[in-house]
């Protein structure tokens, strides 16, 4: 093997450094504007962000977790209602549920790691009122299925787009597929900005006018207040370093793509390796491998230089905060399995093939 | 924006492009390299989340202001959430405030779930404390004083009043950064202080930001997991909980800004000081009284006028930004309606709503520029 290769799990500096002469130049005509808080900035961004998504409406606010929060407090969920999401997801998933005060239903998920259509038909009560499929690792959730049980029980469905900015399912963008969706700009996400950041889309007009006021402190203008709101805002400095990269996203999203090409080929015998189906397009925010012998198989990566993660070891359903949910271990078999054997591999797109290579060979050689 | 060096009040006045404005942030920004540098340092570094640069800030503010903790948050309107629900504040509890406020004082109390109880405004635009006691109920769980425009509320009264029927004090503190009460400064106030990043805000950033000071280890501990989604460690989640965290990039600019919060803080006190004398001799104006024992850091300077608007409109014209803040108070808004109140409820809050207006006093301020502000509400009278 050639000299031993350190591969960090994220490497933010890299894409900083090929972009850094416009982003200080972003820095520095939105400093001088002397205009911090919303303005023309934001909307420029929310304006590519829209077209980008192919919804009509793009909103940034202060977070991902807000993005979800506001939109079921757009919607009116609250106290009594139940809202059905994947247990495998990060918590955000379930505490914007708690915090909009309905109670978080989980379900389980199938091999691609999205919620199992079957699983969430079984947890509809007469209390429920949303499905919040979450796009885990960047693949779009089976919309098709999702939306078919919603529209039979009269259900919202609200996207967790957070992992998958760009990702296509049947050739249309994820943030267009259900009434609203939420999307995360947190520095390690494919689209991600300098600090806390998040967006919300949607094609309901209604909608959209209702979340601007709830973000903004129910303000209607300077001096009227239409309803006491929240405020979660996207920095205007934030939104303008967005935007320089929302014109590159499709380009990285295509080399994340390309990684993940050469991972699932490399290693597609000897551990499990996501696959594409022919009507999606994931972008891979995560590349998730699986096998038996993980906790063996990541030490002997760190060993080789590959830094790895668990995205989670702890399905949410079994955290300390969900102890009054009444769950038990054993309720999601599948997610219980998944996060005790899947690991998930370095990709980004600053990643070279030489390092790509690296990361092929230290998984070969644990198994040679 | 336009630069106001070299100001020359009559060529202003002829050309009519003189910019008296309370936005001062591209002339702050005029000082960005060090930030610039530091930032570009914590980007590369991938720090971006709670980073070594909020920690620092929390601790030199702790100290600044004679607490044990503060705790960086997403803006100020989450601060004053995240503490009420730090004191366990829900649905069914009251908590005590002025109408005579920011939208976030009562949006923080509604969206926490509890209702506002307001208690009239004093001619100093704070409550008024020995109103306080009628308006406590069985409901009653805390005291929300804010400390307008950088002025202390009457603590003695509003916390032996808290002691006696057990509530919880949160300051809303937003805009008294490095105020005093009697000594005390103003994150020392009340079991809570709340205060505000906000660009415009004596102390600020450049986006949304917020910090929460406390003496209270438990109350600090609650804060921490509250405001980074209930996590301890990096997978395991203890409750259910928010993300409302200060951007360690921002956190740069507060730290740069907080070594010269006393020119800042000076600049204004002494603004505030010269328009005083210049206007208090106009009888349609009424300066507010100033107190000696309080150390009022005028994040806005407030007279109140006869005839406002048509004040306002003739300074405005005539390039001096002159703002109300607010002429619609709190009880009187579209979203308050469900509280019932209507116009006469709050006598005080409303008259200073009709007759408030806000004059720039910000550091970037010049004598010649105050002077020109002064002439021009003499002329308006005259």
């Amino acid at each position: 093997m050639p000299e031993q290769k350190t591969i960090p799990f994220v490497d933010l500096a890299r894409q900083f450094r090929s972009i850094e002469t416009e982003l200080t130049q972003a820095f520095l005509d939105v400093g001088r504007s002397g205009g911090y808080i919303m303005g023309d900035r934001l909307e420029s961004f929310e304006r590519k962000a829209a077209d980008f998504l192919g919804v009509a409406h793009a909103l940034g606010v202060a977070d991902g977790s807000d993005a979800l929060f506001l939109i079921l407090k757009a919607l009116g969920i609250g106290p009594g209602d139940e809202v059905i999401t994947a247990t495998n997801s990060f918590i955000a998933s379930a505490w914007v549920i708690v915090a909009a005060g309905a109670k978080p239903v989980f379900a389980d998920v199938r091999d691609d790691f999205n919620i199992d259509p079957d699983s969430v038909r079984a947890a509809v009560t007469p209390r429920t009122r949303a499905i919040i499929p979450v796009h885990l690792t960047g693949r779009p959730a089976p919309m098709d299925e999702i939306n078919a049980i919603a529209q039979s029980h009269g259900l919202h469905v609200i996207e967790d787009a957070a992992q998958a900015i760009g990702a296509r399912y049947h050739g249309k963008r994820v943030g267009g597929l259900g009434i609203a969706a939420g999307f995360s700009l947190h520095p390690l996400k494919n689209l991600g900005v300098y600090g806390d950041g998040g967006l919300i889309t949607t094609n309901d007009d209604k909608l959209a006018a209702h979340l601007r006021k709830l973000r903004n402190h129910g303000l209607r203008n300077r001096d009227e207040c239409e309803l006491w709101g929240f405020n979660s805002r996207l920095d205007t400095l934030q939104a303008a370093f967005a935007e320089i990269k929302l014109a590159r996203l499709d380009a990285w999203n295509a080399r994340c793509r390309q990684i993940a090409s050469t991972y699932r080929e490399g290693l597609k015998d000897f551990v499990q390796v996501p696959v594409d189906q022919d009507w999606e397009e994931c972008v891979y925010h995560n590349f998730v491998i699986r096998t038996e012998q993980r906790d063996a198989l990541m030490a002997h990566l760190k060993d080789k230089g590959v830094d790895t993660r668990i995205h989670y070891p702890i399905p949410i359903h079994l955290q300390d905060a969900a102890k009054d949910l009444g769950y038990k271990a054993g309720d999601f078999p599948q997610a219980e399995r998944f996060a005790k054997t899947m690991i998930s591999l370095p990709i980004y797109p600053e990643l070279d093939d030489e390092q790509v290579s690296w990361v092929v060979e230290a998984v070969k050689s644990y198994f040679a | 924006m336009t630069t106001v060096h070299n100001f020359l009040p009559e060529q202003y006045r002829q050309t009519n492009q003189i910019s008296i404005n309370h936005n001062y942030l591209a002339q702050q920004f005029a000082d960005h390299d060090v930030i610039l540098n530091k930032i570009r340092e914590v980007v590369i570094r991938g720090d971006f989340t709670l980073g070594a640069e909020v920690d620092v800030l929390e601790r030199e503010y702790a100290e600044l202001n004679g607490v044990r903790h503060a705790i960086g948050v997403g803006s100020g309107t989450d601060a004053l959430f995240l503490s009420l629900k730090a004191l366990g504040i829900d649905k069914g509890d009251e908590v005590i405030t002025t109408p005579f406020t920011f939208y976030a004082t009562i949006g923080a109390i509604v969206t926490a779930g509890a209702t506002p109880v307001f208690v009239d405004a004093g001619a100093d635009y704070n409550i008024d404390a020995s109103q306080i006691e009628a308006k406590i109920t069985p409901r009653t769980k805390a005291i929300m004083p804010v400390h307008w425009s950088g002025k202390p509320c009457d603590m003695d009264t509003i916390e032996a009043i808290a002691e006696r029927h057990g509530l919880a004090v949160v300051s809303d503190a937003c805009h008294a950064i490095k105020a005093r009460y009697k000594g005390r400064p103003s994150g020392s106030l009340g079991t809570i202080a709340c205060f505000s990043f906000h660009p415009l805000k004596n102390l600020n950033v450049w986006g949304d930001g917020g910090i929460i000071t406390t003496n209270s280890d438990e109350l600090a501990d609650k804060l921490r997991l509250l405001r980074n989604h209930g996590l301890v460690g990096r997978d395991e989640c203890r409750v259910f909980a928010y993300n409302s965290r200060l951007d360690t990039v921002q956190a740069v600019v507060a730290r740069h800004l907080l070594g010269k919060i006393d020119h800042i803080t000076e600049s204004r006190v002494s603004h505030a000081a010269y328009f005083d004398q210049g206007l208090r001799s106009i009888p349609q104006i009424t300066v507010p009284a100033r107190e000696p024992d309080i150390y009022q850091v005028y994040h806005l300077y407030q007279i109140l006028c006869e005839n406002r608007n048509a004040l306002q409109a003739y300074l405005i014209e005539r390039g001096v930004d002159a703002k109300a803040h607010y002429p619609v108070p709190m009880h009187l808004q579209p979203a308050a309606a469900f509280l019932g109140h209507k116009a006469g409820d709050f006598p005080v809050t409303e008259k200073i709503s009709a007759h408030t207006l806000s004059l720039p006093v910000h550091e970037f301020i010049t004598r010649e520029q105050q002077d020109f502000v002064i002439q021009l509400i003499r002329d308006f009278y005259a």
